[in-house]
């Protein structure tokens, strides 16, 4: 139609946010280039002193720790998301009454801010707090508990046996008699714990300190921190929702055809799962994935929060060590800040871009 | 039910029929398992949140073993916590100490034959509070009133004892009581009158005398006016902290309300506010959350502050989210024009992929050389986000073209036909924008907390988080779960309000696209 006049007006359209983009994106990325390779430090003039920085902060074994800690946090975390958002979105899918109920509680922790989310935690993880008050409980009513799952067990295989000797196609995990034997295995463990024979035991109450230097260690190298194990444990919790709804809205695009095929093949639950619903949501999957690892490696808030709760080291991510060193008290090393924040994103790009080359199937380009 | 005015069908073999009916079974046993295990899952995503929203009326927040039955929380002591309000200040909500009122507290003491069979010991215990700013000297109950204890009664073991606290007024003129705030410090002491009018105080006994240094600037007092001077009644008490002891083998069995602190192995019992009324006993962290994080200088709530701070930068994220990333995702989407895909890619694409990290030093370096280290810089510097311009485009590119065409066919240009006819129908979109930039912006922390460096200019997160830094970086979390909860407030009514449109959010356009 008009090319001419349309070419002007995208570019007024478009005015507001390309100025934005340039000034705060653009000239900042440029400017935090500059800065990698000079002594800047907030206040002097730049000098460009080449390629010192990179090495200073590859010398820093402050950096080094954060870069194995914001690796593992993000691979952990990204794997935990997307397996726990498959999964509960495979459970929610189910057509039953009050869906959208238990979808919106669901999705609770998702609106609560990443400040809120960390408070609370940091509370239910306290030395004396409600974590280690639940595992001092369970520690307590273990016998009750181990001895309610075993009569359930038992009593579900003598059953399934039972039922199969009536040439019933009973399976292991068959509902029906497991609703059976939860009932036979309370009565059971109600009447135990009447007699006196399993009942609640004697513990020390367990205080775990959570926010301290203790590390998860394979072959003496620390790979994961207790500190961080918490943030690991709150990332996934307050992120699944977000991405569960992602793998909803796919669901809903695998014809029930594909199902039904499958049910005709006689295909299990498990079947079911990994062969028509896994390989349908790769797409989804791809996107999940990516927006999982860009989140985890810009990992702030938490650990800024955290802050000295917890041991430096412990908890330093890469984006929090660009954060001190741009506002350590004196002369802050921000030419060292500006590079790691380059290394951080070059390790973004390069792991979106790998992802993007080997595992994004065919049909989602 | 209709079978017996319809033909029986053809008796079915009874292994048949065991096998319809074991189907049935296992098909409602599979329900009630599902429904189970989506009850147990919410608990878990809404538990901890549910937990520290009870927790924060508590006390003490740290009580282990945690219980969940809370004494804030019954109706019973909600009800003897307004009427000590009602007794102390005649107000049943605030609470709070006047002059010239007393408030009577009940305690039972078990004392066994071969105990001491002395009465308990009561006493006033001054409060400060020590929050993030320095407080203004609040004037303490211990300072004013006067406690008396006699016994009531009593069966067997345990007797029955009245603590009574009284506070005389500093005058004994009468006359109309006024309420008004203390004056800047000077040689004389005046007072504020709710109208601004500032009044000389005058102290005409000696305990009054005696109290006029103790008084510091913006404390609440009460004045009788007679004859138009205006006489010191005294100060406003907001607290009235009682201990009560018992002696060696003797223990509290009951009291008027349960004590907040057991100490000295459990012979010594603190009641923080014995005149609390419901909001400062039920509510008594969300009321420090605003009380104690006054700003000495203006006298100003800094964390009122904060949420209107939250409030206004989540507002002109919004506003400015509709007008520019409509704009943008329009042109990108549905106008033609040289090195669009290019502007997509770079501007749109790749900006989402850098960590915000990266802009760090140059934006603050930049914002600071304006001078717009403050909530100003802090909307400019994310003025338009790309991800907003995402989803528009995402959105304009599933309208269809017939509507553009009548359009330019009625003669209207490319901006009459964006305005009159396009953003008309993108409504449903323009919400879903509207609520994750206000979640986006209410939630923020990292630029925030990068760019605002007054007290004063801090958004609720910065703010919040600053909490976990008082009383010796150890947190009092009385204070942080009520601030926690307090924030996430306004996302959940967003939430609830417009629910369909959260779970719609960019989900679909993520699949489609």
């Amino acid at each position: 139609m008009f090319r001419r006049g349309q070419t002007a007006t995208a570019l007024l359209f478009l005015a507001p946010f390309l100025i934005t983009i340039l000034v705060f994106f653009f000239y900042a990325f440029a400017r935090a280039i500059y800065y990698s390779f000079t002594d800047y430090n907030l206040f002097n003039t730049p000098q460009l002193i080449g390629l010192k920085p990179y090495l200073d902060v590859l010398g820093d074994s402050l950096f080094r720790r954060a870069l194995a800690n914001t690796l593992v946090f993000s691979i952990v975390v990204t794997t935990l998301q997307t397996v726990g958002a498959l999964l509960m979105s495979v459970a929610l899918n189910n057509k039953i009454r009050g869906q959208s109920f238990f979808r919106s509680a669901w999705y609770m922790p998702s609106i609560t801010s990443s400040v809120v989310m960390t408070l609370i935690f940091l509370w239910l993880f306290q030395r004396r707090g409600v974590v280690n008050y639940l595992i001092t409980q369970w520690l307590t009513y273990q016998p009750v508990i181990l001895t309610f799952l075993g009569v359930m067990i038992a009593a579900q295989i003598v059953q399934v046996l039972y039922e199969r000797s009536r040439r019933l196609p009973a399976k292991w995990f068959d509902p029906a008699l497991a609703a059976m034997s939860a009932l036979i295995a309370l009565a059971v463990t109600l009447g135990l714990n009447f007699l006196g024979l399993v009942g609640a035991r004697e513990v020390t109450p367990y205080d775990f300190q959570y926010f301290s230097d203790s590390w998860i260690s394979l072959g003496g190298v620390r790979l994961l921190s207790m500190p961080l194990l918490v943030v690991v444990i709150m990332n996934t919790f307050t992120t699944i929702p977000g991405l569960m709804l992602f793998f909803l809205a796919g669901l809903q695009n695998i014809p029930g055809s594909l199902y039904e095929a499958a049910d005709i093949d006689g295909a299990t639950p498990y079947q079911k799962l990994m062969n028509v619903t896994v390989p349908m949501l790769r797409p989804v999957t791809f996107y999940v994935v990516t927006v999982s690892l860009i989140g985890t490696m810009q990992m702030f808030d938490q650990v800024a929060v955290i802050g000295s709760a917890a041991p430096q080291e412990t908890l330093i991510t890469l984006a929090y060590y660009v954060y001190t060193n741009t506002f350590k008290s004196g002369a802050a090393p921000v030419n060292m800040a500006a590079a790691a924040a380059i290394i951080l994103a070059l390790i973004i790009l390069l792991m979106v871009f790998i992802q993007r080359r080997f595992f994004v199937s065919p049909e989602a380009q | 039910m209709t079978s017996s005015a319809v033909p029986s069908p053809p008796a079915r073999s009874s292994a048949a029929q065991d096998q319809d009916r074991w189907l049935a079974r296992r098909r409602w046993a599979r329900v009630g398992w599902l429904y189970l295990f989506m009850l147990v899952m919410s608990l878990f995503f809404i538990g901890p949140f549910l937990l520290g929203t009870i927790s924060s009326v508590k006390d003490n927040p740290n009580e282990y073993p945690p219980r969940l039955i809370i004494p804030q929380l019954t109706p019973r002591y909600i009800g003897t916590a307004y009427d000590l309000g009602v007794q102390g200040g005649a107000d049943g909500w605030n609470g709070g100490l006047l002059p010239g009122r007393s408030v009577t507290f009940d305690v039972s003491v078990r004392s066994p034959q071969d105990a001491p069979q002395a009465p308990p010991t009561a006493s006033l215990f001054p409060y400060q509070p020590q929050s993030l700013v320095a407080l203004a000297r609040q004037a303490q109950a211990r300072d004013y009133a006067t406690v008396r204890t006699e016994q009531t009664g009593g069966a067997g073991d345990v007797r029955e004892y009245r603590t009574t606290v009284t506070y005389p007024p500093l005058t004994r003129r009468q006359g109309e009581v006024v309420r008004a705030t203390v004056g800047p410090a000077g040689p004389d002491l005046t007072a504020i009158l709710p109208g601004g009018e500032r009044v000389r105080v005058t102290l005409d006994t000696p305990e009054a005398q005696q109290r006029q240094f103790d008084l510091s600037e913006t404390q609440a007092v009460e004045l009788v006016r007679a004859g138009g001077t205006y006489y010191l009644r005294g100060p406003i008490i907001q607290r009235t902290p009682l201990q009560v002891d018992v002696q060696r083998g003797q223990s509290i069995v009951e009291s008027t309300l349960p004590p907040s602190d057991r100490q000295n192995f459990d012979r010594s019992f603190a009641y923080r506010n014995v005149t609390p009324g419901i909001f400062g006993y039920t509510f008594n962290n969300y009321r420090r959350a605003f009380n104690e994080t006054t700003n000495p200088q203006t006298g100003q709530s800094l964390f009122l502050r904060w949420v209107g701070n939250s409030f206004l930068y989540a507002f002109l994220r919004v506003v400015a989210a509709i007008v520019f990333c409509s704009l943008a995702g329009y042109a990108l989407a549905r106008l033609d024009f040289p090195g669009k895909t290019l502007i997509f890619l770079v501007a749109v694409l790749f900006v989402q992929m850098v960590p915000g990290q990266v802009n760090l030093v140059s934006n603050y370096v930049l914002l600071r050389d304006l001078g717009l280290l403050n909530l100003w810089g802090l909307w400019l510097q994310g003025l338009v986000a790309a991800g907003g311009v995402f989803l528009m485009k995402q959105f304009f590119e599933g309208m269809p073209r017939e509507l553009e065409e009548s359009a330019a066919i009625d003669g209207a240009g490319p901006f009459t036909t964006f305005w009159r006819v396009m953003l008309p129908q993108a409504v449903p979109a323009l919400i879903s924008l509207a609520i994750t930039q206000f979640g986006g912006a209410w939630n923020d922390f990292f630029w925030p907390v990068v760019l605002l460096r007054e007290n004063t200019d801090f958004t609720l997160t910065v703010g919040l988080s600053s909490f976990r830094q008082a009383y010796g970086g150890q947190g009092d979390y009385g204070l942080i779960l009520a601030g926690a909860v307090l924030s996430a407030i306004p996302m959940i009514i967003v939430f609830a309000v417009f629910q369909r449109y959260f779970v719609d959010t960019g989900s679909d356009s993520a699949v489609k696209g």
